[in-house]
C-alpha cells in the first residue's frame, strides 16, 4: 500500500497546483503555483525509478550487481528542471514587465483582449 | 542520401542562433536578416532531400551510433523521419522563411532578439516532425513552446501582448507538464522511450494506467492544437503576436500538436487500443466538431483582424481533428494535406493583415473601413485566401477535405462533410467580408468589439503610403503555393502511400529496431473528386453570399437581419473568452475531466 503513496501525492500536488492558478488573484502567485504543479512531475518521476534499498547509480564506486535506482528517470527529471527553470524566468519577466506598464500584477485587471 | 544529414537541419539553425544571440549587435540588422534567411533556405534545401530519400521507407537516424543491436532494444535515440514528418519540416523552414523576409522592413531595432528565435522555432519545429523518441518529443515540445512564448511576447512595450503570451505559457506549460507525466507512465509500464520499443512492450495490452497516460499525452498534445475547450490562449496569442510570427503559429505549431497526437496514436496504442477504436473514434470527432464549429461562429464574430484568422485556425485545427480522428490511413492523407495547404494559405493571410497594420497603423476592421481602396493586390490575395479557406478548386484544401470526408463515409460517419462545409463558409465569409469592407469600402462600417479596440502599436513607426516588395511577395508565394500544391506530380498518390506506412504500426517498429526495410505495397490511385468539388463549390457561393449578405445589410433589409446576430456573435461564448488565465486553466482541467470520464465509460 506505502508503494502507492508517493503516486498519490503526485496527483495531490498537481490537483493543488491547479486549484492555485484557477484561484490565483496575482500573477507572482500564479507563476509559483505553475512551479508547484511541476514539482508533482518530480514526485512521479522519482517515485517510478525507485526501487527499494537502491543506492545511488553511480557506477564506480559500488561492486557490479548492486541495487541501484533507475537513472533514466532522475535524467528525466533534471531536464524536466532546466527547461521549466526557462519557462519560470520567462513567466516572471512578463510579469515585471506587465507590472511596469500597466501597473497592477491582478490578473482581473490585465484583460485587454477578450471575447 | 546519406542518414547523417538528418540531424543538421536542427543542429545548424541552433548554432546560428547562438552565434546571432552573441553577436548580433556587432554585425548589424542587415547582416542578422541575411545571416537567418541564409539559415532557413538552407534548411528548405535540407529538408527537400530528406523528404526525397523518404519515399520509400522511413530513414532512422541513431544518434551517437547507438543503433539496437541483437534482439531488437533500442538504448539510443533516434531521428526516424517519414514522409509526413518530412513533409512538415519542409513547411516549418518554407514558413520561417516567408516570415523572415517580411521582417525585412519591420522591428527597426536589433535588441529583440527576434532572428535567433525565429531560428530555434524553426530548429525545434524541425526536431519535433523528425524525432523517434517520446522523450525528445516532450524536449523539442518544450525548446517550441519557449521560443514561441518570447516571440509572442516581443513587443514588450504594450500590455496586451504581455497578456497574450501569459495566457499562452501558463495553458501551455501545464499541457507541457501533463506530457511528461504520460510519458513517465508509458516508461513506468514498459521501460523504453523510443516509439516503436513502447508500441511493441505495450502490444495489444489496454489496463487503466496505459488509457491514463494516453489520456494525459493526448489533452497535453490537443492543447496546443487549440481543440476546444482547451483553445482560450490561442486567440489571445495570436492577436497580439507580430504578423510573420502568426505566421509559424497558425501555419505549422498549431498543426503539429495534432500531428503528435497522430504520431503516438499510431506508433505506440494503435495495437492496445485497437478494440476500442470505434469509440475513440467518436471521442475524437465530437471533439473536432465542437472546435469546428466553435471557432467558426467565434471567427465570423471578430472585427480584430489578426484575432478573427486566429478563430479561423482553431476551426480549421478541428477539420484537421477529424482527419486524424477517423484513425484510417485514408483520412491521414487527407489531414496531411490539409495540414500544407492550410499552413501556406493562412500564413499567406496573416501577411496580409501585416500589410494592413504596417499601411494603416491600425488592424480594427471598424476603423479600417474604405481605407485600402486602391490595394488591388492585397484585396487579390484577401479574396484568393478567403476562396482557399472555402476549400475550393484549385486549391489544394480540397485535395485534404475529399480524402477525410471520403473516409468519414468509409466509416459510415456522414455528417463531418457538413462540419467541413459549415467551418468553411464561415471563415472564408469572414475574410471576404473584410475584404469588401476594408478594399472595396462596401456598405456600413463594422460594428465594433473590445478586441478591436486594441491600440495596437504598429511593428512600424509611421504610416506608409506602399507596400515594399519584401512584405508582398512573401505573402503572394505563399497563397499561390496553396494552388500549386494541387498541381505537384502524384501528389494525391504520395501521400495516400505515406500515410499507409505512417499507420502500419509494425511495419514501423520493424524498420526502426530491426532496420528491415519494408516497401510498401499501397499505390494510390488518383481519386473521383466529382462530388468534393460540388460541395466545395456550394461551400464558396455560400460564403460570398453571406459576406455579401453580411456587408450590404442595410439595403437589403429585414431578411438578411440573422447577419447581424452571427457579426455580434454569442454573447455567452464571448464571455467564456475572457482573457483570464486562471479561466482558461478551469476550462483545460474541465476538458480533461471529459474526456477521461468518456475514456473511463466507453473505453475501461
Amino acid at each position: 500500500m506505502l508503494a502507492y503513496l508517493p503516486y498519490a501525492i503526485a496527483a495531490w500536488v498537481f490537483l493543488w497546483g491547479l486549484y492555485g492558478i484557477v484561484t490565483s488573484k496575482n500573477l507572482v502567485h500564479q507563476v509559483v503555483c505553475v512551479a508547484i504543479l511541476q514539482t508533482s512531475t518530480y514526485v512521479l518521476l522519482l517515485a517510478i525509478g525507485y526501487k527499494v534499498g537502491g543506492t545511488a547509480p553511480v557506477f564506480a564506486d559500488i561492486p557490479v550487481g548492486t541495487s541501484v535506482v533507475d537513472p533514466l528517470v532522475q535524467a528525466l527529471m533534471l531536464t524536466d528542471i532546466v527547461v521549466e527553470a526557462a519557462v519560470m524566468a520567462l513567466l516572471l519577466s512578463m510579469v515585471v514587465k506587465a507590472n511596469e506598464l500597466a501597473g497592477t500584477v491582478d490578473p482581473e485587471e490585465l484583460r485587454f483582449l477578450m471575447g | 542520401m546519406t542518414t547523417a544529414i538528418i540531424p543538421l537541419p536542427i543542429a545548424i539553425p541552433l548554432i546560428v542562433a547562438a552565434f546571432l544571440a552573441f553577436a548580433g549587435k556587432g554585425i548589424g540588422r542587415r547582416a542578422c536578416d541575411l545571416l537567418a534567411i541564409a539559415t532557413a533556405a538552407a534548411n528548405l534545401w535540407m529538408t527537400a532531400i530528406i523528404l526525397r530519400g523518404t519515399w520509400s521507407q522511413p530513414q532512422v537516424y541513431w544518434f551517437g551510433n547507438w543503433w539496437p543491436r541483437t534482439g531488437g532494444v533500442a538504448l539510443g535515440i533516434s531521428f526516424v523521419v517519414d514522409a509526413f514528418g518530412a513533409a512538415l519540416a519542409m513547411l516549418v523552414s518554407l514558413l520561417t522563411i516567408a516570415g523572415l523576409i517580411f521582417s525585412w522592413k519591420i522591428f527597426e531595432d536589433t535588441e529583440n532578439h527576434f532572428q535567433p528565435l525565429m531560428l530555434i522555432f524553426m530548429a525545434a519545429m524541425c526536431g519535433f516532425s523528425y524525432t523517434g523518441d517520446l522523450f525528445n518529443l516532450f524536449v523539442f515540445f518544450e525548446l517550441m513552446s519557449v521560443s514561441a512564448f518570447a516571440l509572442c511576447g516581443l513587443k514588450t512595450l504594450e500590455p496586451a501582448p504581455l497578456q497574450g503570451a501569459f495566457n499562452f505559457a501558463i495553458v501551455n506549460t501545464i499541457g507541457a507538464f501533463m506530457i511528461v507525466m504520460g510519458i513517465g507512465l508509458l516508461y513506468a509500464r514498459t521501460g523504453a522511450l523510443n516509439f516503436a520499443q513502447v508500441g511493441r512492450s505495450l502490444g495489444t495490452h489496454a489496463d487503466a494506467l496505459v488509457l491514463l497516460a494516453f489520456l494525459l499525452i493526448v489533452v497535453g498534445y490537443l492543447a496546443k492544437a487549440a481543440i476546444v475547450p482547451f483553445h482560450f490562449w490561442l486567440a489571445d496569442a495570436h492577436a497580439v503576436a507580430p504578423s510573420p510570427v502568426c505566421v509559424l503559429f497558425s501555419g505549422v505549431m498549431v498543426e503539429l500538436g495534432i500531428y503528435a497526437v497522430a504520431r503516438i496514436y499510431w506508433t505506440i496504442f494503435a495495437g492496445s487500443l485497437a478494440g476500442h477504436a470505434h469509440e475513440l473514434r467518436l471521442i475524437f470527432i465530437v471533439m473536432a466538431s465542437i472546435t469546428a464549429v466553435v471557432g467558426a461562429v467565434m471567427c465570423y464574430a471578430e472585427h480584430h483582424l489578426k484575432r478573427l484568422l486566429a478563430f479561423s485556425t482553431i476551426a480549421h485545427s478541428g477539420l484537421m481533428l477529424v482527419g486524424v480522428g477517423l484513425l484510417s490511413p485514408g483520412a491521414l492523407a487527407g489531414f496531411v494535406l490539409y495540414v500544407l495547404s492550410h499552413g501556406v494559405i493562412k500564413g499567406g493571410l496573416f501577411l496580409c493583415a501585416g500589410i494592413v497594420l504596417h499601411r494603416f497603423q491600425r488592424i480594427g476592421e471598424d476603423h479600417l473601413h474604405g481605407c485600402g481602396r486602391g490595394m488591388w493586390f492585397t484585396a487579390a490575395l484577401f479574396i484568393l485566401g478567403a476562396w482557399g479557406l472555402a476549400g475550393a478548386p484549385p486549391f489544394a484544401t480540397l485535395l485534404g477535405e475529399h480524402f477525410v470526408s471520403h473516409s468519414a463515409e468509409a466509416v459510415r460517419l456522414h455528417w463531418p462533410v457538413y462540419i467541413f462545409i459549415f467551418a468553411e463558409v464561415l471563415t472564408s465569409a469572414a475574410v471576404l467580408r473584410i475584404a469588401f469592407r476594408i478594399f472595396f469600402g462596401w456598405g456600413q462600417p463594422a460594428p465594433s468589439d473590445k478586441s478591436s479596440q486594441i491600440e495596437e502599436k504598429p511593428e512600424t513607426e509611421q504610416s506608409h503610403e506602399r507596400t515594399p516588395a519584401a512584405m508582398f511577395l512573401p505573402a503572394a508565394a505563399l497563397i499561390l503555393l496553396g494552388i500549386v500544391l494541387t498541381f505537384l506530380p502524384q501528389i494525391q498518390s504520395r501521400a495516400s502511400a505515406s500515410a499507409h506506412e505512417f499507420a502500419n504500426q509494425s511495419a514501423y517498429a520493424r524498420s526502426v529496431l530491426e532496420n528491415v526495410q519494408i516497401t510498401s505495397t499501397h499505390k494510390g490511385e488518383p481519386e473521383n473528386l466529382s462530388s468534393s468539388i460540388v460541395h466545395s463549390c456550394i461551400a464558396l457561393l455560400l460564403s460570398v453570399l453571406l459576406a455579401l449578405s453580411t456587408v450590404f445589410r442595410d439595403k437589403l433589409g429585414r431578411a438578411v437581419n440573422f447577419t447581424r446576430s452571427l457579426e455580434l456573435g454569442n454573447s455567452l461564448l464571448r464571455r467564456a473568452h475572457s482573457g483570464h488565465p486562471g479561466d482558461y486553466v478551469a476550462w483545460l482541467s474541465f476538458g480533461t475531466a471529459v474526456v477521461g470520464l468518456a475514456f473511463l465509460w466507453w473505453l475501461h
